[in-house]
């Protein structure tokens, strides 16, 4: 078992994490960022656009990847679990599981490995809307760039392709997994979130119909790198997708599901909607909510700037019913309150907006480390050295995740010169 | 653009529907899912969303003339879907209880009939005045011999005391049911429709128990309502063939006839059919009291424990009677007696008066048109945001929603 110090663990390599890292690094500490996927980005790196500002994610990205990269006092394990936490604030210990690659860092990112392998499997950054190889980038704007294969789906028979087509002997399929033991005085919590199944919701047909997608799927839709190639069709037929409704509060607000507001879902849907209307001149798209959540001056501003546009209506009340149609279309249907009738829809395509379930509930932390009944991270006054950001603490945007990863940036800094 | 709406909140009404079960009424945030899962609305100005914020509210005008919440049939598919546990099926039920006071005279009635603290009394009351009309007649103790009931309560006494009970029950209800119909053509501006064919097609849907079909959460209450309903058709066949019997053909209880007459036939039929209908309604309750946000209030099982004990006291009488157990079959017949007549003068003011109301409800959707104009549509489909009214669809969410049904509902009629 290898050992390793540093003055900061951050479990997240996502945008919360990157940010904790990157202002800790460069104010002088070192800081081991522990992420569960091969590559750094987390869900943001998923999205096509930020809203308000509609720019695409990898600028963000590439510039906290260049921050990583240039700084030597931050360490990076990708592929990486935490398994158990212990100790406390000064001295904390963090045993964590490194799952093997395959590829080792002779990867020059040739693909010559994806070429070779027969096998595919589905790809989850592209929320399953396709296939992918078993040796695999994960996607193109990967950090590390470096291949990936899934021995799990390695078909026995394949006889080792990807190893013969390597050039650089970087296919290394006895690779094991490995122990770690980490050391910290303050450890940051930046595991994020994830969508909420949406199979979960029965009446909202997630799963009847290739043409109900939800809100992270339309995020690769949409996404110059995803399935389509940005082109918004719908799953299944791959009809354009020039109708469609967004079905907000899907699971959130929702004592069955999530009891909370998810926060994002509002403005990621208003955001959504620009995709459809920017690329189709004749969209319609409806919008159905239970209330629509924009708070602040920009946010607001986008919320109108969408409302006024003749192509969108929204509509007050919840989407309770989807049925799919026999020809791929499929029917939503609410109470439009305003109007005081039973309405029914079809449309091409329906987005539910799922809501954002924290990932931390998951982990497995010390027991002084409480979870909320949302399965949010709390951090008491009595943990003096474990800080969480970002959608481990509650649900929020990229930007409040970027300001409190930089707040708790700080305290992780001032755990340490009070403790170590 | 509708006029400003001042809201006069009568805080006594919306305390009377908390405290008749709908204590979970505030929790409503007005996402409408309720309305949505709902199979048994029409789909203009559909419930029971809005009748959630009236209470809410406390706008018991609102409840005046309104056929939705007598619509509704307690499926429980809106509480079993409720984002927030707010249980639209019973606090519709709470209110239903609340508007039986508009109508059904006189009013105090119901107040006590339906309040938890006055049980004893509401339940004691038949039983002495039968006890003391019996010891009047002269027959109140346990005869000697054979079991013979009419030696116990003859059947002069029974058409004596309970004909005037039935007259009394269905005559408060029939004159509320008249109010009620007045209301709701005022409140929804009708003033005429087929009556005639309205009413066949309501007794035909009721016949059939066609809105209980549509259940999915309460989807067994088909069953078991369909068997309480029958038993006591049952029930009233049998009480009609005995009066033809008495009455016309002059035959005096008991019917030397046997257990192959038709009086026997029914009856029994009917008590199996209520038994375990009444049976199959308790465990329903019980097992899915998760999905219904509960087991029920006061108001309903109240109703079903009389009509439980009507079942099963006069079943069990009449074992009690072949068995020739005299000690116990009289009390048990004084028992049946005693609910029996509770179900009679109690029938407008507990919840059995939702015969009255929930029957003028449907045969009312009918006749002003509404639901025919629903089942020709089925819905309706939105084709284009061209559709919409600009001030109805582009709503401020900072602003607290005034639901459009308070701009006045007379568009509901064809």
């Amino acid at each position: 078992m290898s050992e390793h110090e540093s003055n900061i663990i951050v479990i997240g390599g996502g945008i919360s994490g990157l940010t904790t890292a990157t202002e800790a690094a460069e104010a002088g500490y070192t800081v081991t960022i522990l992420e569960r996927e091969p590559f750094l980005g987390g869900r943001v790196s998923r999205m096509n656009k930020y809203f308000p500002k509609l720019c695409p994610p990898t600028c963000g990205l590439e510039i906290n990847y260049r921050r990583v990269k240039l700084n030597d006092r931050i360490s990076v394990y990708t592929m990486s679990e935490v398994e158990k936490i212990s100790g406390q604030a000064g001295s904390y210990e963090v045993d964590v599981k490194l799952k093997p690659r395959y590829i080792n860092d002779k990867c020059t990112g040739c693909n010559a490995c994806t070429e070779a392998c027969p096998v595919e499997i589905p790809n989850d950054f592209n929320a399953g809307l396709d296939k992918k190889k078993a040796a695999f980038i994960p996607t193109s704007q990967a950090f590390p760039y470096q291949y990936v294969i899934d021995k799990s789906a390695c078909k026995s028979d394949c006889g080792a392709k990807c190893k013969e087509a390597c050039k650089y002997d970087a296919v290394d399929l006895e690779m094991q997994p490995e122990t770690l033991k980490l050391k910290a005085a303050s450890i940051v919590l930046a595991t994020g979130w994830k969508p909420y199944d949406a199979k979960k919701i029965d009446n909202l047909g997630f799963g009847t119909s290739p043409s109900i997608i939800t809100n992270a799927m339309m995020e690769r839709i949409a996404s110059g790198n995803g399935p389509t190639g940005g082109k918004i069709t719908r799953p299944g037929d791959g009809k354009e997708a020039k109708k469609v409704a967004f079905v907000q509060c899907a699971g959130s607000r929702d004592e069955n599901h999530l009891a909370y507001c998810s926060a994002v879902c509002c403005m990621a849907s208003l955001k959504q909607i620009t995709y459809v209307t920017d690329q189709y001149p004749d969209a319609e798209v409806y919008m159905f909510y239970i209330d629509i959540r924009t708070p602040g001056t920009s946010y607001e501003k986008f919320y109108n700037t969408i409302k006024d546009n003749e192509n969108v209506k929204l509509i007050k009340g919840k989407v309770a019913s989807v049925t799919a149609e026999s020809n791929g279309d499929v029917t939503v249907e609410a109470e439009d309150i305003l109007a005081g009738e039973k309405i029914k829809v079809t449309v091409d395509m329906v987005v539910l907006a799922t809501g954002m379930q924290p990932e931390v509930a998951d982990l497995k932390l010390p027991s002084d480390i409480k979870i909320n009944e949302n399965g949010f991270a709390v951090i008491g006054k009595d943990q003096k050295g474990i800080y969480a950001v970002g959608c481990a603490k509650d649900p929020m945007d990229v930007a409040k995740s970027v300001q409190g990863a930089t707040g708790a940036a700080l305290k992780a800094i001032q755990t340490v010169g009070r403790l170590s | 653009m509708a006029e400003a709406i001042v809201v006069k909140p009568d805080l006594d009404f919306v305390k009377g529907v908390i405290a008749a079960g709908g204590s979970s009424l505030k929790k409503c945030y007005q996402c409408a899912t309720c309305t949505v899962v709902c199979k048994v609305t029409p789909d203009k100005n559909p419930f029971p969303r809005k009748e959630m914020v009236w209470a809410q509210w406390g706008l018991k005008e609102k409840f005046q003339g309104n056929p939705d919440i007598w619509l509704c049939h307690q499926c429980s598919d809106c509480t079993a879907y409720c984002p927030r546990g707010a249980n639209p099926a019973e606090v519709l039920g709470a209110i239903r209880k609340q508007t039986i006071k508009q109508y059904s005279a006189p009013a105090a009635l119901v107040d006590i009939v339906n309040n938890k603290a006055m049980m004893p009394l509401v339940l004691l009351a038949p039983a002495v005045l039968l006890a003391v009309l019996l010891s009047i007649a002269g027959t109140f103790g346990i005869p000697d011999g054979e079991v013979i009931f009419s030696k116990f309560a003859s059947t002069l006494f029974l058409q004596i005391v309970f004909t005037p009970a039935l007259i009394f029950g269905a005559v408060v209800g029939v004159l509320g049911v008249k109010n009620f119909w007045g209301d709701m053509k005022t409140a929804n501006n009708v003033s005429s429709g087929d009556l005639k064919g309205s009413i066949i097609k309501t007794a035909k849907e009721v016949a059939g128990h066609e809105k209980f079909k549509t259940c999915d959460v309460s989807a067994d209450r088909y069953t078991s309502h369909l068997l309480v309903f029958y038993g006591f058709v049952a029930a009233a066949i049998a009480t009609a063939i005995g009066v033809l019997y008495i009455d016309v053909l002059h035959m005096d209880s008991p019917f030397s006839l046997g257990y192959g007459t038709p009086v026997k036939i029914f009856g029994n039929i009917g008590a199996i059919g209520i038994i375990v209908g009444i049976g199959m309604m308790m465990s329903n309750r019980f097992k899915k009291a998760e999905q219904l946000g509960g087991v029920g209030s006061y108001f309903d099982w109240l109703l079903i424990a009389i009509i439980g004990i009507v079942g099963l006291s006069g079943f069990l009488a009449q074992l009690l009677r072949i068995a020739g157990v005299a000690p116990i079959a009289y009390p048990m017949y004084f028992i049946h007696l005693v609910f029996v007549f509770s179900l009679f003068i109690y029938l407008p003011f507990s919840k059995l008066a939702h015969m009255f109301y929930r029957g003028a409800a449907m045969c009312f959707n009918k006749y002003s048109g509404r639901e025919a104009v629903a089942d020709a549509d089925n819905s309706i489909v939105v084709t284009g945001p061209e559709d919409a009214s600009e001030e109805d669809t582009k709503p401020d969410p900072e602003e607290p929603t005034v639901p459009a049904d308070e701009v006045g509902s007379g568009e509901e009629k064809q």
